[in-house]
């Protein structure tokens, strides 16, 4: 079930990640933190922590070596 | 695209209004209508990207250390990150780039182009030539390539994406930052498919992204005598606009030496020239 959930972040990955260039401010990035969180956690509750780490990747966050706990 | 028409229709309605309320109440176009809409989502996005433009100031400084680092961790790009994330927790400084501000367009990217689809569908009630843009695009609801003025459009998309990335990428590592400008030349074939609107949201978000960089560019000084040297060594000034730092530039601390101190202290003088810069 998770791959569907790779299959979508690799989906980004190849369209808008590509077509809106910026990279992230987290270790390791957004995407990859969406990927691991959802292998690791499951779909569900590694969309919740995608989501939560994107939220938290904002300008006024310090950013930093994160990994999925 | 196709697959997720049901639950983007809220946000199509939305745009829909706004591209309305611009139309009719306005009294614009409808191309500049579109124009405007991408400006209010980019100013409300202000607040988010002058936070980012401060933290770009601060990695000017820094910038020859990085490279440094960048540098001996070459081979290694896993470290190479991981260091540099360690170099800015020392050095108190905070990545301008980060994903949310990015993320924030896409569904106003995504409500343009259902509303566009729709636009081709039910032409604009006013009269033929209204979806027109400055005489060379007669329609913005039809794909770009579908006349000449969308050539046009095409190459202005493409030098506007590059400028923009110039701005937002200059800190990332040199191989990214030349796939990011080689992109739009790729992407240029599948965007050419959109609707001329889409692009032209496109060009305009673009624009703004070039915009900003130079306005504070010239707001804000540029880093000190010392460090500038050191800089100019490497690459024109234009690196200092750099953006997105935190994925690809690798640059790791030699020491973890209290170098927070000497950066301050010459952020100090500096808000001091920046008012009088101001002033002038």
């Amino acid at each position: 079930m998770y791959r569907a959930g790779v299959a979508a972040v690799w989906l980004y990955r190849v369209t808008f990640g590509a077509l809106f260039p910026t990279t992230c401010k987290y270790h390791p990035s957004c995407s990859q933190y969406a990927i691991d969180a959802v292998r690791q956690k499951g779909l569900l509750r590694g969309s919740f922590l995608a989501g939560w780490r994107l939220l938290r990747c904002n300008p006024w966050s310090r950013g930093g070596f994160d990994p999925v706990r | 695209m196709i697959l997720g028409s049901n639950p983007l229709t809220p946000l199509e309605h939305g745009m829909r209004h706004v591209l309305n309320w611009f139309h009719f109440t306005v009294g614009l176009p409808w191309a500049w209508s579109i124009v405007a809409t991408t400006v209010v989502v980019r100013m409300i996005l202000v607040p988010l990207t002058v936070r980012q433009i401060h933290s770009m100031q601060a990695m000017q400084q820094h910038m020859p250390r990085m490279k440094e680092i960048q540098q001996k961790y070459k081979g290694d790009k896993q470290r190479q990150n991981e260091e540099l994330m360690k170099f800015y927790r020392e050095n108190n400084i905070n990545p301008a780039a980060s994903c949310l501000p990015m993320l924030l367009q896409l569904p106003v990217f995504f409500a343009l182009y259902y509303s566009l689809r729709h636009f081709a569908r039910e032409p604009a009630a006013d009269h033929p030539g209204s979806l027109g843009f400055l005489h060379f695009i007669p329609s913005i609801a039809a794909h770009t390539t579908t006349h000449w003025g969308g050539y046009i459009l095409l190459v202005v998309y493409v030098g506007s994406q590059m400028a923009s990335t110039l701005y937002m990428s200059a800190t990332a590592d040199k191989t990214q930052r030349t796939l990011f400008m080689i992109m739009p030349l790729v992407f240029v074939f599948v965007i050419a498919r959109f609707p001329a609107g889409l692009v032209l949201y496109w060009v305009t978000t673009n624009l703004w992204t070039v915009g900003q960089g130079l306005i504070t560019r010239r707001l804000m000084p540029k880093t000190p005598a010392p460090s500038l040297a050191r800089r100019t060594s490497r690459t024109p000034p234009r690196d200092d606009g750099g953006g997105g730092d935190g994925g690809g530039n690798g640059a790791a601390p030699k020491s973890p030496t209290p170098k927070p101190a000497p950066p301050r202290a010459k952020q100090q003088p500096r808000k001091v020239r920046r008012k009088k810069a101001g002033r002038r």
